[in-house]
């Protein structure tokens, strides 16, 4: 492992060197202290029920959690983020074998955690050529994996819920981790993280404030058309004055068009992720995947809106900024050669 | 085309205690794993420090379900019955304990449910509803019970007087029930110690009964009992006669 590899795995000396980091750990720290304030005030001029006032507290309690949880690891380094992204792709397949009933089929989950594993192993590894084998290497393993058992009956069902965990929980959050071979992976996963988060922020503040007709009534009954379009607007706006000038300042980035598709992107698609979600558990007919943050339902209650996006993100920027971490030592463990 | 079954796992929105102690616990991979480790230790481990002399290993049936009755003098009995069980089959073995011993406290509670499978029952007022969802799970989902009908550790090594629920369970089922006897179980671990000796034990088992002539109400509840009671002592009679030489002439 050479020096910068070091560096970008454990290397926290150099956390908020970059101004993005920076400022968005003390908006979010600033945030998480004035929400009490605010609570207090409201609770003083307006009158909220108790269970109102008791369930936002247990947002805000569950709030520390999540922040912590995501941003302790971003600043200490490159593994941690790994560790942590590998820890939330099986958590939140658990969450999902256990609403969609296919943690029954307990071969098709060990080869989703199997896959799960090779994920990671190609993110710490720096492989990408593996990492962008890990689909195919993946749904081939989750298919052949209950042949042996002769029971046709139930085949399509328990390869395709199977198959839509790994990719949606394994694959698409594994960009989280892919994106930390770039030096720069600490300010790119905060903007994506505060984009998506905020943009949640966005569309119910808009929807509360503009009300009017319901988006998809089927889908989510408190989504409105108004929130998805102010969300829109309002996610644009930020993405691009945070990108402008602070983020890509002087790189091919920095030019409006391409900053609109990724404020737009993250905004739309961010919603897609949520909506996709719902969908789910539409179907299955349950109200919360989880019970594991109070206040918010489960953990994919809450992550939900990263699913589509991270991967459109990082190849978003790959692709008009040249590929995220070249330069960096490829395949550290097995054995690669230096560039 | 035909629409998909997505059912969640029954106990979807139980948390800690209340889903270690609920009769609709369903685990997963994770669980599983443990599961599998432990026996794997647990096994050579038993059979090291306990040396089981087992009859009557021909009367296990090879397919699920079904329920093994025992005599119960110590925390022994349930794993020394469970591990004469495949491995394969550990998470469809269920041995029945106690709510208020095993239950109460989160890390007993999670050790009981997590690794040893076990299912939770009220000692006293158990519900109709807890016995129609073990009767579910034994005839709709196959699973294995080991049950103890004495209803709690004997504390002189005898045998008690078997309750009524397991009848209530099985009347009217063509489930096999299989009777069995532990032997040297309460020298190994009487109640109140903290750690079995390393003694040998003996395990004998009765060829299956089947209760589906039985009437589903007290009576015949009743009689189920005291059918299963008398093949137990009976195994417990000849386990004596055989291990102690001179002992087979003073039985009837």
């Amino acid at each position: 492992m050479n020096a910068a590899t070091a560096e970008r795995f454990f290397g926290y000396e150099h956390a908020f060197t970059h101004p993005v980091t920076r400022g968005i750990v003390i908006f979010l720290v600033s945030a998480l202290v004035l929400t009490p304030i605010i609570f207090m005030g409201l609770r003083r001029t307006v009158q909220i029920a108790a269970a109102t006032y008791a369930e936002l507290w247990a947002r805000w309690r569950s709030w520390i959690w999540i922040s912590m949880a995501l941003i302790v690891p971003i600043l200490l380094g490159a593994a941690w983020v790994i560790a942590g992204v590998f820890m939330l792709s099986l958590l939140c397949y658990r969450e999902y074998a256990r609403a969609t009933g296919i943690f029954r089929e307990k071969m098709i989950s060990l080869s989703v955690v199997l896959g799960i594993c090779l994920i990671s192993f190609a993110v710490i590894d720096n492989y990408p050529r593996l990492f962008f084998a890990t689909p195919v290497l993946g749904i081939g393993l989750i298919a052949i994996v209950t042949i042996p058992q002769d029971c046709p009956k139930g085949f399509i069902q328990r390869v395709a819920l199977g198959v839509m965990g790994y990719l949606f929980f394994g694959f698409s959050f594994g960009y989280l981790g892919l994106m930390t071979s770039d030096p720069l992976y600490r300010p790119l996963i905060l903007l994506l993280l505060l984009g998506v988060e905020m943009n949640d922020v966005f569309a119910y503040c808009s929807g509360r404030f503009f009300g009017g007709r319901k988006l998809l009534l089927n889908t989510s009954p408190g989504k409105t058309v108004s929130g998805a379009l102010g969300a829109v607007v309002l996610t644009t706006c930020m993405i691009v004055i945070v990108g402008h000038f602070f983020m890509f300042p002087r790189t091919p980035m920095d030019h409006w068009p391409m900053l609109l598709i990724l404020g737009m992107g993250i905004s739309v698609f961010g919603q897609f992720g949520d909506l996709l979600l719902s969908s789910i558990k539409r179907d299955i007919g349950i109200k919360d995947l989880g019970h594991l943050l109070p206040g918010h339902g489960g953990l994919l209650d809450r992550f939900d809106s990263l699913v589509i996006i991270t991967p459109l993100y990082y190849h978003f920027l790959s692709l008009v900024l040249g590929p995220l971490g070249r330069g960096q030592a490829e395949r550290i463990i097995s054995g690669g050669t230096l560039p | 085309m035909n629409d998909w079954s997505l059912e969640p796992a029954r106990d979807h929105g139980l948390r800690g205690i209340e889903r270690h102690r609920s009769l609709v616990r369903e685990n997963g991979l994770a669980t599983s794993c443990m599961r599998f480790i432990l026996w794997c230790c647990l096994r050579p481990a038993l059979s090291i420090w306990h040396r089981p002399r087992i009859t009557g290993r021909e009367y296990l049936p090879s397919s699920r379900p079904f329920i093994l009755v025992s005599n119960h003098t110590s925390h022994l009995d349930g794993i020394l019955l469970a591990s004469l069980l495949p491995t394969s089959w550990r998470d469809h073995v269920f041995p029945v304990a106690a709510s208020d011993t095993f239950f109460e406290k989160r890390p007993a509670a999670a050790f009981a449910a997590r690794f040893l499978n076990a299912l939770a029952i009220r000692r006293r007022g158990a519900h109709n509803h807890d016995l129609e969802e073990m009767r579910r799970r034994l005839t709709q989902e196959k699973e294995v019970f080991i049950i103890f009908p004495e209803g709690t550790r004997s504390r002189t090594g005898e045998i008690l007087a078997f309750r009524s629920g397991i009848g209530r369970l099985v009347a009217q089922t063509n489930v096999p029930v299989i009777p069995c006897h532990l032997d040297g179980c309460f020298r190994a671990w009487p109640p109140g110690k903290h750690f079995s000796k390393p003694l040998s034990v003996g395990i004998s088992i009765g060829p299956p009964m089947i209760f589906d002539d039985c009437s589903d109400d007290r009576a015949g509840w009743d009689s189920i009992a005291k059918r299963l009671q008398a093949a137990v002592e009976n195994l417990a009679g000849r386990q004596q006669a055989s291990t102690l030489p001179g002992a087979a002439d003073q039985l009837p």
